[in-house]
Parts: structure tokens; C-alpha cells; sequence
């Protein structure tokens, strides 16, 4: 966790069961309730310690990026699809079964040959965590949350992505309230693929519009 | 791409009163038990000792009666009801006992 992932109320969680405002006593007594539990299942052979901490581990680290390479291909290969997902990202992503937003509204920016968009959360790190999984660590560092705003370009340069003079860069400013998802450009020469060869081809930082999609 | 998922969708995007609490996409927990009581109802369910849409819906009631006299202070938090639903389906499997069965 980064020294800039402080808690403040633009980042607070959304629903009120989510608080801890419990007595030392009774996370003593909730302690014991579990521990209890865990030293009947590992009797039977059930659990083990190391196994549950890595359990903890792969979902703390859980990396999802797979379910918006899903939504930006079908958006490619379907134009009702695409039509819907910038009219209304969060019904559009919804209809490919990927939820678990807690009142954030998604917002697709679709890149053109003319536009170029890229995703900031300036004053954190407000992220579209159930397309894309957990934030790169970079995403969350002060030098790009500020750089980004100020200068896109040396930026995208820095990822590799470089763009005519004549592109128009469009830096958009994640909340707690909206986040924001990258539709990037189908490369070319990718007509003859199908759906799910094209989802292999796109990556976390093309949904955040530091690069763009390649073919590999 | 190449980054396999090797978490339960069912599991990690649960959706309503039932997501996993998180605060930009990292799970949030606040205790140790917290931790330890989630890890345990992943690994039965991913051992198929139960199923995760039986806990699920366990959960969903635990939280809904938590809520019931006052939705804005519920009587207790997210992982508590999650333990109340994790001993409620550990007794229904006769998980729950000191006998071996």
C-alpha cells in the first residue's frame, strides 16, 4: 500500500456495513468464534494454515483485466454493443455478466484516429477495479496522477505511445462516483480474428490509454 | 495477455449487499479474524464442500437481518455476518462438531 492510499472521503466506502466500529472485547470474542473453527477443520483435514494465507494472498492480488478485454472485444466485433457501451458503460458492461460496483458509474471513452484517451485518478487511485482487477503501481504514484494532467504526452511517450501532433489527447479524472474505461483502437489487420483471439490482444494499459492495442 | 485468473469470479465480484467490501478494488479487511474467515469459506467452497451460491445466499439474509431495524447502523459488520453464515452452513453439513463426520 502507497503512502498516497490514505483514507479520505472521496475514496470511503460506499455502504455503511462496511465500518469496523467494534469493541476490543468483541473482536477478542470474534477472534476466538474462528479460531474455533479453524482448529475443527484442520482436525478434520479440511484446512490448513498456509494454504488459507495463500488463499488471502491470490484474492488481495486478484488481477482481473481479462473482463475488460472482454468488453472491448465484443464492443469491436459488435456495433450495437459498442453503441450501447458509450451510451450507458455500466447497463453495457452489466449485460456481460461483470458487476460488484458499489454505486460508481462506468464511463467509456472510445480512442479515434483523431482522439486519444487516457485515465487518471488524481486525487487517489479510483480505478474500475471489476474490468481491470487492482491498479498498476504506477497508477497510484504521485508523478503520474500529476504529470498526466500537465504534460499527457511526455507521458504516453515515456509507455512507448507516441501520437501525431494532430491527435487530440483527453486526460479524464476518475472518482469515487465515475470511472473511467480506455475503448481503444482495433489495430489493423485484425479482421480476420475472432472474439476471443482479439481478447487476447488487448491489455490493462490500452483500457488505460497509456498504450495502444498491438498485435503480438 | 497472458495473466491467468486464479480467483472465483463467483466469488471476488459478488454483487449487491454481498460484495466483498473493497476500497479501489483491494479487498478491505479489518481484523486478523476478518482475514482468517474468509479465507475459510473460499477454501471449503473451492474444495466443493459446499456450494458458493448456497453461502452466498446465507450471506445476503445475514446482512439483510443485521440491517433490518436500522439499515444506516446495522447491528454488526460485513464479516460478521459472514461468520454467522459460514457456522450456519458449517452446522447444516455437520462441518460444525467435534465428531469426525
Amino acid at each position: 500500500m502507497s503512502e498516497h492510499d490514505h483514507d479520505h472521503h472521496h475514496d470511503a466506502p460506499a455502504n455503511p456495513y462496511h465500518r469496523s466500529d467494534r469493541s476490543p472485547e468483541r473482536d477478542e470474542a470474534l477472534t476466538e468464534r474462528v479460531k474455533k473453527i479453524e482448529a475443527l477443520l484442520i482436525a478434520k483435514g479440511l484446512v490448513d494454515k498456509a494454504a488459507l494465507d495463500k488463499l488471502v494472498d491470490l484474492y488481495e492480488n486478484d488481477l482481473g483485466p481479462l473482463n475488460g478485454a472482454k468488453v472491448v472485444a465484443r464492443a469491436w466485433v459488435d456495433p450495437d454493443f459498442k453503441r450501447r457501451l458509450l451510451t450507458n458503460a455500466t447497463a453495457a458492461i452489466a449485460e456481460l455478466g461483470f458487476g460488484g460496483l458499489q454505486g460508481e458509474h462506468m464511463v467509456v471513452v472510445e480512442n479515434t484516429p483523431q482522439v486519444h484517451n487516457v485515465v487518471v485518478c488524481t486525487l487517489c487511485s479510483c480505478y474500475p477495479w471489476p474490468v481491470l482487477g487492482l491498479p498498476p503501481t504506477w497508477y497510484k504514484d504521485a508523478a503520474y496522477r500529476s504529470r498526466v494532467v500537465i504534460d499527457p504526452r511526455s507521458i504516453l511517450t515515456e509507455f512507448g505511445t507516441t501520437l501525431d501532433d494532430n491527435v487530440e489527447v483527453r486526460v479524464w479524472d476518475s472518482s469515487a462516483e465515475i470511472r473511467y474505461l480506455v475503448l481503444p483502437e482495433r489495430p489493423a489487420g485484425t479482421q480476420h480474428l475472432s472474439e476471443d483471439q482479439l481478447v487476447k490482444l488487448i491489455d490493462r494499459d490500452s483500457m488505460i490509454g497509456v498504450k495502444k492495442v498491438q498485435i503480438s | 495477455m497472458s495473466e491467468e485468473r486464479l480467483t472465483r469470479p463467483d466469488i471476488a465480484e459478488m454483487a449487491g449487499t454481498s460484495a466483498l467490501p473493497r476500497k479501489s478494488g483491494e479487498l478491505v479487511f479489518h481484523n486478523e479474524w476478518e482475514r482468517r474467515a474468509f479465507a475459510i469459506a473460499v477454501s471449503l467452497a473451492e474444495q466443493g464442500q459446499f456450494e458458493w451460491s448456497e453461502f452466498q445466499q446465507q450471506l445476503i439474509e445475514s446482512i439483510a437481518a443485521a440491517e433490518r431495524d436500522d439499515p444506516q447502523n446495522p447491528g454488526r459488520g460485513y464479516y460478521e455476518s459472514w461468520l454467522e453464515s459460514l457456522e450456519a452452513v458449517l452446522r447444516r453439513k455437520h462441518l460444525l462438531s467435534d465428531r469426525a463426520d
